[in-house]
C-alpha cells in the first residue's frame, strides 16, 4: 500500500503544480498573451467546477444505494445549458454590462442596489455553502484514510479523523488565500484561478475515466458482465421508486444550482470573457458531464459485487483499484478526487469571500467611519484584501465546524443535497429579476427569506440529527410538542421523502411570498430604472441613467473616491482615459453624470453595486433629492417620447390618408375622362345618323317637286336611320346597365351548345347572302353551363355576325368549332378576313372601337357590340378573347361548366 | 430575421423537450427489468436522451452564430463592448 508520507508529498507537489499554473497563466493575461486562457474550451473546463468530489467519490455512493438517481444531479444542469439561450445568456450580458460581482450582487443591484437583499443573499450562501464545503473535507479525509490504511504509521497516520479534517481545511485556507487575494482586480475576473481550475477539471476526468475503464474493461469484464453478476449477486436494479418526486425534485434542485451556487456563478457568469463562449458550453459542458457519469453505474455495481459487504459506497473509487493491487491508478484516482475537491473550495471560498468583503464589511466600514479612506491611497483595497482572507478562513472553518457536528454518518450526496436546496432559494428572485420587471425588494426580500427559514427548518437542522439528540427530539415531536411544526412533517405533509418535502415547501412559500408581496408593494426609482435595465438588456442600447444630479460635487472629491477603492493606478488610468475621450486635459475633467457612471460602475466591479452606490451617495450630497429629481426629469423625457410617438403616429396616419386621397383623385379623374370620351363618342355616333335624318328630312321639306320613288327612298332612308339610331341607343343603354349591374338575370342550366346551334341558324342568310361559307368544326357534346340563353346566343351571334360583317377575301368563310377540356366549355369563332391590326387588339373591347381596317363605309356596327358581349359572357363567370389574329380573327369563348 | 425566430422557437422548445423526455411519466415507460445488449433498457435511454440533447444543441448554436452572423447585429443590441 502507499505510505501517508508519500500522499502528503504528492498532494502537496499537486497543489505546487497547481500554484505554478495559475501564477503563470495570471502573467500572462496581464501581459494580454494568454488567449488560449480565453477560450471556449477553458472556459467549459472550468464551468465543470461543478463536478466535485461529490462527482467523483459520491456519485458512485449515490449510485449504490439508489441507483440510477445519481444521473439527475447531472441531467438538471444539461437542461439549463440546453437552454442556454433564454438564461444565460441573459445572465452573462447583464452581469457583463453591470459588472456585477456575484449572485448576491445580482440580486442587489436589480431590486434597486439593496443593501439588506445582498447581506440576506451573502449569508444564505455562506449558510449554504458550509455543508458543502464539509462534504469536500470529508471526501478528503476520507480518501487519505482510505488509501493509507494499511500503510503502517507515519507522522500523521494515527491522526483522528477529526483533526485531519482540520488539517485540511488549514491548508486549503491558506492555499485559497495565497491563490485568489493576492489583488483586488477590476471586474474581479482571475485567469490564474480559471486556468488551474481548468487543469484540475482535466485531471478529473482523466482520473475518472481511467478508474472507470479499468475496472469495467480491465477487471470487470465489460458493462455486460458487470451487469449480470449484479443481478445474479441479487442487487436491486429496478426499483420503481427511482423516477419518483425525488427524481424530479432532484432535477430542479440541481438545474437551479448550476445558475445559483456562487461558484458557478462566479465561473459561469462572473469570469465570462466572451459571452459567444457560451454557445460551446451549451453542448460541451453537458459532454463532460456525461464522460463524468459515463462510469459511475458499473462501478457501483461491481463494487457492491465484488467487495466485502460494509464497504464504504463513496469510496469504492479508490478502493477497487486498492483490492485489484494497482496502487499506480488508486494514487491518480486520489489525485483525481483531490483535484476535484480542492477547485470547488477554491472557487466557492473565493465567491463567497468577495460577497462577504463586498456585501457585508464594505457596508459597515462605510458607515462606521464618515472618514474612513484617509488613511491614503489605496486604503479601501487594503481592507478588501484583508476582509476577504478573513472570510475565506472563516468560511473554512464553518465547513469544518459543520463537519465535525453533523458527525460521520451521512452519504457525501445527501450533505450535497442539503446545499443545492439551500442555494436554489435565489432562484425565485433571480427569475424575477431577469424577467418580471414587476418584482419588488420587498417581495424578493421576503420571499428569500421565507425559503431560506423553511429550508433550514426542514433540511439544514434535521442534518444534526445523528450526532445532537436535542435535535433528533425536535424531529420527532416538533418543537414545544407541537407536531404541525415537525420539521420533515411540516403542517401535516407527511409521507414524502424529507428531501422532496423541503424542497416543496421552500421553494412553494418562496415564491408564493416573492410574487404575492410583489404585487401589493411599490418600487422605488432605483428599482424601476434597474428592473428597466435588466428585463430589456437585449433590447435597447443601455446607456446607465445617471442616479446622481451631476455638480454636487466637484471632480477631486470624485477622484478621490477612486483612488480609495481602485488604487492610484486604476483611478489614474480611468480618469486619464475620460480625460482623452471628452478631449481635456485630466485637471480639467467635469465631474459629468458620464463620469459619476463610468465611476460607479467601475467601483461596483470592485466592490459590489450596493457599496459603490453607498459610497458614491456618500460624496454627492443631497442624493435622495437629486435621484427624484433625476426620475423626475427621466419621467419628463418619457413624456415628451411618448408624445413625439404619438405625433408621429399621427402624421404617419395623415400621410396615408394623403395618398389614399390622391389615389382616390386619380381615378376619378380617369373616370372623368372615360365619361368624356364616352359622351364625346355617343354624340359623334349619334351625330351620323341624326345628320343624314336632318338632311333628308329638309330635302323632302324644301324640294315639293320630288318625284314619288325619290320621296319613297328618302323617306326609307329617313327610316333605316332612326331605326339604326334606335338600336344604338338601346345598345348603350345596354351596356351601361350591364356594367352598373342593373341588368339583372338569372343564370340557369343551359344547353350552350343549342344556343350555339341557333346562333348560327340565324347568321346563315347573312352569311349566304355574302356568299360566305360557313364551317362547322368539331364540336362538344351536349353540354350545360350556368348561363342564360338568350344572352349566349346574343354573344354567339355578335361574333359570326363580326366575322361576317369584316370580311372581305375572296373567298370569306368563317369557322367554329367548340371542346370541353379541363371543365372548361369552349366555342371559337376563326374568319379568314383581314384580321385585327396589332394596335387594335388591346382596344377591341372598348365601347365604340372598331378595327380600323372594318370598311368604314356600308353596314357599320355601333361599337358597342364586342363591349356588351365581354360584359355578358363575365357575368356567366366565363371569359372572351382575341386569341390570335395573324391571319383573320379568332375569338374565343370560354364558359365553365356546371358540375 | 424569419430564419433567426424559427431558430430561437426551437432553442426554447429544446431544453423544454428534453425535460419532459426525463420525467415520468416517460422515463417509467423504460424502467422496466429488459435489457439491451445486455444493459438495462433505462440506462441506455437516459445516456441516449442526453447524448440527442448535446447534439441537437451543437447543431442549434451553429445555426443560431450562423443567423445571427448573416442577419448581423440584430436592432437595438448593444455590440459596443
Amino acid at each position: 500500500m502507499i505510505s501517508t508520507d508519500l500522499v502528503l508529498v504528492i498532494s502537496a507537489a499537486y497543489v505546487g503544480l497547481l500554484f505554478v499554473l495559475a501564477y503563470v497563466s495570471d502573467k500572462r493575461a496581464r501581459q494580454g498573451v494568454g488567449g488560449f486562457l480565453r477560450s471556449p474550451l477553458v472556459y467549459t473546463l472550468s464551468i465543470s467546477v461543478y463536478c466535485t468530489s461529490w462527482t467523483f467519490y459520491g456519485a458512485v455512493g449515490s449510485a449504490a444505494s439508489n441507483n440510477f438517481e445519481f444521473l439527475a444531479i447531472y441531467i438538471g444542469p444539461t437542461i439549463v445549458f440546453v437552454g442556454w439561450w433564454f438564461i444565460l445568456r441573459k445572465l452573462v450580458r447583464i452581469s457583463r454590462h453591470q459588472r456585477i460581482t456575484s449572485v448576491a450582487d445580482l440580486l442587489s443591484s436589480r431590486f434597486g442596489k439593496s443593501g439588506n437583499l445582498a447581506v440576506l443573499v451573502t449569508l444564505i450562501a455562506v449558510v449554504g455553502t458550509t455543508p458543502y464545503i464539509a462534504l469536500q473535507l470529508k471526501a478528503i479525509t476520507q480518501s487519505i484514510q482510505v488509501i493509507t490504511t494499511a500503510s503502517e504509521r507515519s507522522a500523521l497516520g494515527d491522526l483522528d479523523t477529526i483533526s485531519l479534517g482540520f488539517g485540511v481545511a488549514a491548508c486549503m485556507a491558506a492555499f485559497t488565500i495565497l491563490f485568489g487575494t493576492r489583488n483586488v482586480d477590476a471586474n474581479e475576473q482571475h485567469h490564474g484561478v480559471v486556468a488551474a481550475i481548468a487543469f484540475e477539471a482535466v485531471v478529473k476526468l482523466v482520473a475518472l475515466l481511467a478508474v472507470g475503464v479499468f475496472v469495467v474493461f480491465g477487471v470487470g469484464g465489460g458493462p455486460v458482465a458487470i451487469y449480470e453478476q449484479a443481478i445474479a449477486a441479487g442487487i436491486e436494479i429496478h426499483s420503481n421508486d427511482v423516477f419518483g418526486p425525488r427524481w424530479i425534485a432532484i432535477l430542479i434542485l440541481s438545474g437551479a444550482a448550476i445558475l445559483c451556487l456562487p461558484r458557478q456563478f462566479q465561473i459561469t457568469v462572473v469570469e465570462n470573457a466572451d459571452e459567444r463562449h457560451l454557445r460551446t458550453a451549451g453542448w460541451a459542458f453537458p459532454t463532460y458531464l456525461l464522460l463524468m457519469s459515463l462510469f459511475t453505474m458499473p462501478i457501483a455495481l461491481y463494487g457492491l459485487t465484488v467487495l466485502p459487504e460494509g464497504s464504504n459506497p463513496d469510496m469504492f473509487v479508490l478502493t477497487l483499484p486498492l483490492t485489484s493491487g494497482n496502487t499506480g491508478l488508486a494514487l491518480f484516482a486520489f489525485i483525481g478526487g483531490f483535484s476535484s475537491a480542492t477547485s470547488m473550495i477554491i472557487v466557492a471560498t473565493i465567491a463567497l469571500s468577495i460577497m462577504v468583503s463586498n456585501h457585508i464589511v464594505m457596508p459597515i466600514a462605510l458607515r462606521a467611519s464618515t472618514t474612513f479612506g484617509n488613511s491614503g491611497t489605496g486604503g479601501v483595497t487594503r481592507l478588501l484584501l484583508t476582509s476577504r482572507r478573513a472570510s475565506i478562513a472563516f468560511i473554512l472553518f464553518l465547513g469544518f465546524l459543520y463537519f465535525w457536528l453533523s458527525g460521520n454518518s451521512d452519504a457525501l450526496a445527501a450533505i450535497g443535497l442539503i446545499s443545492f436546496a439551500g442555494v436554489a432559494q435565489f432562484l425565485p428572485a433571480m427569475i424575477a429579476a431577469l424577467y418580471w420587471r414587476d418584482a419588488t425588494v420587498h417581495g424578493a426580500i421576503t420571499g428569500t427569506f421565507i425559503g431560506f427559514l423553511v429550508w433550514a427548518w426542514t433540511m439544514f437542522l434535521p442534518s444534526f440529527a445523528s450526532s445532537s439528540p436535542t435535535i433528533a427530539e425536535l424531529i420527532a415531536n416538533g418543537p414545544w410538542g407541537i407536531e404541525l411544526l415537525r420539521p420533515q412533517d411540516l403542517f401535516g405533509l407527511s409521507g414524502f421523502d424529507p428531501l422532496v418535502h423541503s424542497v416543496f415547501w421552500s421553494l412553494f412559500l418562496n415564491t408564493s411570498a416573492l410574487v404575492v408581496i410583489s404585487l401589493f408593494t411599490r418600487q422605488n426609482a432605483l428599482e424601476r430604472i434597474q428592473a428597466a435595465i435588466f428585463a430589456d438588456v437585449f433590447k435597447r442600447r443601455n446607456r446607465e441613467q445617471p442616479h446622481f444630479a451631476p455638480g454636487s460635487a466637484s471632480a477631486s472629491d470624485l477622484y478621490f473616491v477612486a483612488q480609495r477603492v481602485l488604487g492610484g493606478q486604476r483611478a489614474y488610468e480611468l480618469f486619464e482615459e475620460f480625460a482623452r475621450e471628452k478631449g481635456v486635459s485630466r485637471t480639467q475633467v467635469e465631474p459629468t453624470a458620464d463620469l459619476v457612471v463610468r465611476l460607479e460602475r467601475e467601483l461596483a466591479g470592485s466592490i459590489g453595486a450596493a457599496s459603490a452606490h453607498v459610497m458614491l451617495s456618500t460624496v454627492m450630497t443631497g442624493q435622495d433629492i437629486s435621484l427624484e429629481e433625476v426620475m423626475q426629469i427621466a419621467n419628463e423625457t418619457q413624456q415628451v417620447i411618448e408624445y413625439s410617438q404619438e405625433l408621429e403616429q399621427t402624421s404617419a396616419e395623415l400621410r396615408s390618408t394623403a395618398e389614399a386621397l390622391k389615389q382616390a383623385n386619380e381615378r376619378l379623374r380617369a373616370l372623368d375622362s372615360q365619361k368624356d370620351e364616352f359622351l364625346s363618342q355617343v354624340s359623334h355616333e349619334v351625330r351620323t345618323p341624326m345628320t343624314s335624318i336632318r338632311s333628308f328630312s329638309e330635302i323632302l321639306l324644301t324640294h315639293d317637286d320630288l318625284g314619288n320613288d325619290e320621296r319613297e327612298r328618302f323617306t326609307r332612308t329617313i327610316h333605316q336611320e332612326s331605326l339604326r339610331l334606335t338600336k344604338l341607343l338601346d345598345e348603350i343603354l345596354d351596356l351601361n346597365a350591364l356594367e352598373r349591374g342593373e341588368r339583372r338575370w338569372q343564370n340557369g342550366p343551359t344547353d350552350v351548345e343549342m344556343m350555339l346551334d341557333r346562333a348560327i341558324e340565324i347568321c346563315r342568310p347573312m352569311a349566304e347572302q355574302k356568299g360566305m361559307r360557313i364551317e362547322i368544326g368539331p364540336r362538344a357534346a351536349k353540354v350545360m353551363v350556368n348561363g342564360e340563353p338568350d344572352r349566349l346566343a346574343q354573344v354567339f351571334i355578335n361574333l359570326i355576325a363580326n366575322a361576317v360583317k369584316y370580311n372581305s377575301s375572296p373567298e370569306p368563310f368563317v369557322r367554329i368549332t367548340s371542346s370541353v377540356a379541363d371543365k372548361r366549355y369552349r366555342v371559337e369563332v376563326t374568319d379568314n378576313g383581314p384580321g385585327i391590326g396589332r394596335a387594335d387588339r388591346q382596344r377591341i373591347f372598348e365601347k365604340f372601337s372598331r378595327g380600323s381596317t372594318a370598311s368604314a363605309g356600308s353596314d357599320n356596327g355601333s361599337g358597342l357590340g364586342l363591349a356588351i358581349s365581354r360584359q355578358i359572357v363575365m357575368r356567366m363567370d366565363g371569359s372572351l378573347d382575341l386569341i390570335s389574329s395573324d391571319s383573320g380573327a379568332r375569338f374565343a369563348v370560354t364558359l365553365p361548366l356546371l358540375p | 430575421m424569419e430564419g433567426r425566430r424559427r431558430i430561437e422557437t426551437g432553442a426554447l422548445f429544446l431544453p423544454i423537450f428534453g425535460a419532459l423526455l426525463i420525467v415520468p411519466p416517460l422515463v417509467g415507460v423504460f424502467n422496466v427489468p429488459i435489457a439491451i445488449f445486455g444493459l438495462p433498457v433505462v440506462a441506455i435511454y437516459l445516456f441516449a436522451v442526453w447524448l440527442g440533447l448535446i447534439v441537437a444543441t451543437a447543431v442549434m448554436s451553429r445555426r443560431l452564430d450562423r443567423a445571427e452572423r448573416t442577419v448581423g447585429s440584430p436592432p437595438g443590441e448593444d455590440r459596443s463592448e
